[in-house]
């Protein structure tokens, strides 16, 4: 689903160019020859998705004729509330924006992303192409247009973009309409997303009595206009086309708004407002205002196999973070209360999307507080949780992480499988033609018929790599089935590992929780392999019990290479002589940890807080404490969303973290 | 092992599937014969030993699946799921009535020596229990498949996961995700239709708001259903009033945990505002009823 960031931008993200003096612009075409805009799109071979009336909306949809287009009509909006109404006369486009925007076409609610098929000696592969479709879009509002912009800086201009986003977007032509009337959910003023046009519109439409003042904003535009029956507009047409934004402008800034300065920093001082709570109450996490959210970009991933079982189609689809399961992992969800949910969506909207990409993630169309069935409206909500102005806090960059070459998952060779404990099994993969993984760095493992889970790496060979996986689900019990000479699919090396360069010179301590171990392995061998480049080196292990202690024919081989080894465990039966409590215990058996020592630490996330807390009260500062994090995962790259905390996406700026650089993302209940 | 080697054990013991039915209407059996195309590959990779509606085959198990329809009613049925579970390896209920008791379960909160003495002529030969229960109230269940009637595609996609191996993909997020991303106009906000879809586990497919109709919920509670939100924002909007929003929930999965206390509310209120009354008087009963004796 991804590919290398493109190169050049759609032209139609261009900023538009200086009008030639010469040129007809800004034209005039009158309403009837609206039609042979369609047509003229329609020529070039272009799928036309325009308004239309349909179930009580004006919604989009292909249109094959200007007489599929609303005449006439103009729609009343408030918060739940949405009817159709008349318009000014013959007006095509006398309303604002329904519930559908572009984004179901550039980024479809279900698209195929690759194929698996068991063949007889393994597995195979491939990527779907994107539907190549060409796309022109008429009647596209301001604040839609910076929709698209958002999503571009999402989809396209990351460290990863998303390969059949691209394909879309490049082929859209747009054609825009200004709006002249105004919703009462309309914020678009607040938010400096409308409702004038300014660029990301290859040809702009004002609509006026008699027909519409025409300007364009690309090469594609001048094109397309050239072929147009137009003349140039006068100075009246030019006066009532400014006039008639001019009011809906005036219209939009009567409307209640949003207090944008520094609204980020003010909403991330408020995660433990009392109105969470209070607004769960009325909130039915039933996730509408993010499928009809113009910038909303979060997707799952679904399987869908033949009965054989020999092939499996994986779908990208739509998904919300105010159902349960989006934050879901083996074990349970991150984010279990409504509460959770309605904080991770507004916050992330708000607030961290501007951390992430530079923008907020809200353009002010107002379709969330329009189509939430119960009218909640989240300019109420940020008025109330997070009150006008105070001081911005900083933004922190983003850690870059490696790009990975692959476009899906590719096929690779299990070399062998051994078992370590009743549940856990390291296999050993073949790995050729790709980056050697970094420690603490991830790779995305998938079975023909089973989504793909992100497993840690837990040692590198030359053209081989180990994974230890626990069996928490089928599709990881299946992995710890598979024998010698079967395949999977990869994709990889992920993530931001361990940085062990920083750690050269100082002393270590490790501290691992059950299958946490796997993760700090690689970290282990880098540091035995290269011993006299850091300080003193301690491990502390912990294990449920001493039936789930992991390598343990390893751990003499570290204490001879001069690491310091200490073990507990949770329980034990008369045949341990070892220490027995939580990890943390070993810590009141253990010296002073001197000064300018760095702590891995790597566990469940309740065994990383009181660690946290230990290391703390022994004076490490939170910079130089790192932990690496679980979340559910589906892409790996940063674009489905579902691992996102605070200005993090886990996948790509993490796994590995600094406790400072999480600040209180880290330990908060429903993050 | 091979993979051609797995291919070959499975071809050589297919799991042995059995459909067996309760109280209920029979409705949820039948779209596994509505599968009609893709049921021949599935009788291929099944071996399907009970199944009433489709073959006078019998078996007495054991059962490597199980689908099971129908509530619990009567003690004879009470009785028979246990002996069934002892013989199932995994055992899967199919529909409102298995999951959540069904429509019959309204008499839960009925007054069913009146209601029995009401309809038959001989109540006392009728030998049913006072509630209808959904099985997993007497048995552990393995997996459930919601709905009235359950939907094809998740029936397909539950035996296709359970082939494979891997976990079914029976999502537990609101009817309204599935209805956005086929495109919906909400008909609670544009139409002012009482759609139920936004406490109501998703499916179906959207169905009804894809005929303009709002949904009933047949497939009942997804997870955090916030019924009392979704009352209060149907007052609030004068879509309905709190009773009638309690009666929209008073229907195929009425008993549902989550729904019960609002539907429990209207079957109440329906008594006692004597509507329909049963009247346990011989005298008012219907003429056919003493025909039939």
């Amino acid at each position: 689903m991804t590919t290398a960031r493109p190169t050049a931008l759609p032209a139609s993200l261009s900023p538009a160019s200086h009008p030639d003096p010469d040129s007809l612009e800004p034209a005039f075409l009158e309403r009837a020859d609206l039609a042979a805009l369609v047509v003229a799109l329609r020529d070039d071979g272009r799928a036309v998705i325009g308004p239309t009336v349909r179930d009580g909306a004006v919604i989009l949809d292909e249109i094959t004729s200007v007489d599929e287009l609303p005449v006439g009509v103009r729609e009343t909006q408030a918060p739940g509330h949405y009817r159709l109404g008349d318009g000014r006369p013959d007006r095509i486009f006398d309303f604002t924006v329904g519930p559908m925007s572009p984004k179901g076409w550039t980024f479809p609610a279900r698209v195929p992303i690759g194929t698996a098929r068991r063949t007889p000696d393994g597995a195979t592969f491939s990527a779907a192409t994107p539907d190549a479709r060409p796309l022109a879009f008429l009647g596209v509002r301001a604040c839609e247009l910076a929709a698209l912009d958002v999503q571009d800086r999402v989809l396209l201009r990351g460290p990863v973009a998303d390969h059949d986003y691209d394909a879309r977007r490049r082929s859209a032509l747009i054609v825009s309409v200004e709006c002249t009337t105004a919703a009462t959910t309309c914020f678009c003023t607040s938010m400096g997303t409308g409702p004038e046009v300014r660029d990301g519109a290859d040809l702009v439409l004002t609509e006026t009595t008699a027909g519409f003042v025409v300007r364009t904003g690309s090469e594609r535009g001048r094109d397309l206009l050239a072929r147009l029956p137009v003349r140039p507009a006068t100075d009246l047409e030019r006066d009532e086309a400014a006039g008639g934004v001019a009011e809906a402008r005036a219209a939009v800034s009567a409307n209640a708004g949003v207090a944008t300065t520094g609204l980020p920093g003010r909403l991330g001082a408020a995660l433990d407002h009392p109105r969470w709570a209070e607004v769960a109450e009325r909130c039915l996490t039933c996730g509408n205002c993010t499928l009809v959210c113009p910038t909303c970009f979060c997707t799952s991933v679904e399987q869908v196999s033949d009965l054989e079982g020999t092939e499996t189609t994986t779908n990208r689809a739509w998904a919300s973070c105010f159902s349960a399961e989006f934050a879901a992992v083996a074990g349970g969800t991150f984010r279990s209360r409504p509460q959770d949910r309605y904080r991770q969506w507004l916050t992330h909207k708000f607030s961290t999307w501007v951390d992430q990409f530079g923008t907020s993630g809200c353009v002010g169309c107002g379709r969330c507080v329009t189509w939430c069935p119960v009218g909640i409206d989240v300019r109420e909500e940020l008025a109330a949780i997070a009150p006008p102005p105070r001081q911005a806090l900083p933004v922190l960059p983003i850690a870059p992480s490696p790009v990975p070459d692959d476009a899906w998952l590719r096929a690779a060779r299990v070399l062998d499988s051994r078992r370590e404990t009743d549940d856990v099994v390291t296999m050993t993969v073949a790995w050729n033609d790709a980056p050697r993984p970094r420690p603490g760095q991830f790779v995305m493992i998938g079975l023909p018929g089973y989504p793909a889970a992100p497993i840690s790496v837990s040692r590198v060979h030359d053209a081989a790599i180990e994974l230890t996986i626990r069996a928490a689900g089928p599709a990881t019990t299946a992995l710890t089935r598979l024998g010698p000479g079967e395949e999977v699919g990869r994709r990889g090396p992920l993530g931001r590992g361990w940085p062990v360069e920083r750690m050269v010179g100082r002393d270590i301590v490790i501290v691992a929780g059950g299958i946490g171990l796997a993760p700090l392995r690689p970290l282990i061998d880098s540091i035995a392999a290269d011993r006299l480049q850091f300080g003193a080196v301690r491990i502390f292990l912990g294990a449920r019990t001493p039936r789930d202690r992991l390598f343990t024919a390893e751990l003499a081989a570290w204490t001879e290479a001069g690491l310091l080894v200490d073990e507990t465990v949770d329980r034990a039966g008369a045949d341990w002589l070892g220490r027995v409590g939580v990890v943390t215990h070993l810590f009141d058996h253990s010296e002073r940890i001197p000064e300018g020592t760095i702590a891995a630490v790597c566990g469940p996330e309740r065994m990383m807080e009181a660690t946290a807390d230990v290391l703390r009260s022994r004076g490490l500062t939170d910079d130089r404490i790192l932990v690496t994090l679980e979340r559910h995962m589906d892409c790996g790259v940063g674009l489905c969303g579902h691992c996102q905390l605070g200005r993090f996406f886990v996948c790509r700026d993490g796994p590995v973290f600094s406790l400072a650089e999480l600040g209180d993302a880290f330990g908060r209940e429903g993050r | 092992m091979p993979a051609t080697d797995r291919a070959q054990d499975r071809a050589m013991s297919r799991p042995r599937l059995g459909v067996v039915k309760f109280a209920s209407c029979d409705g949820c059996q039948l779209t596994l014969l509505d599968l009609e195309d893709e049921l021949l590959p599935i009788t291929d990779r099944v071996e399907i030993v009970e199944f009433a509606e489709a073959t006078s085959a019998r078996s007495s198990g054991p059962y490597d699946l199980l689908l099971v329809e129908g509530s619990i009613s009567t003690p004879e049925q009470a009785h028979e799921i246990v002996e069934l579970r002892r013989q199932t390896a995994k055992l899967v209920t199919i529909g409102a009535c298995a999951t959540a008791g069904g429509i019959q379960a309204l008499r839960n909160v009925a007054d069913h020596d009146a209601w029995r003495a009401a309809i038959y002529p001989e109540p006392a030969w009728i030998e049913s229990l006072a509630t209808a229960t959904p099985i997993a109230d007497h048995v552990t269940v393995d997996a459930e498949l919601r709905g009235c009637p359950i939907a094809p595609g998740q029936l397909k996609e539950f035996l296709v996961a359970s082939l494979v191996g891997r976990r079914p993909q029976l999502p537990d997020e609101a009817v309204c995700m599935e209805c956005k991303r086929a495109g919906r106009v909400c008909v609670v906000v544009a139409s002012g239709e009482a759609c139920l879809g936004p406490v109501t586990r998703t499916g179906c497919g959207a169905l009804c708001p894809a005929y303009a109709r709002g949904c009933y919920a047949c497939f009942g509670p997804r997870e955090s259903a916030n019924v009392a939100g979704l009352r209060q924002g149907f007052v609030a909007a004068s879509l309905l009033t709190e009773a009638e929003v309690d009666e929209r929930f008073a229907g195929f999965t009425a008993m549902a945990p989550a729904f019960a206390p609002s539907a429990s509310a209207a079957a109440l209120s329906y008594r006692e505002g004597a509507v329909v009354r049963p009247s346990t008087d011989k005298a008012a009963r219907p003429e056919v009823d003493d025909a039939r004796r």
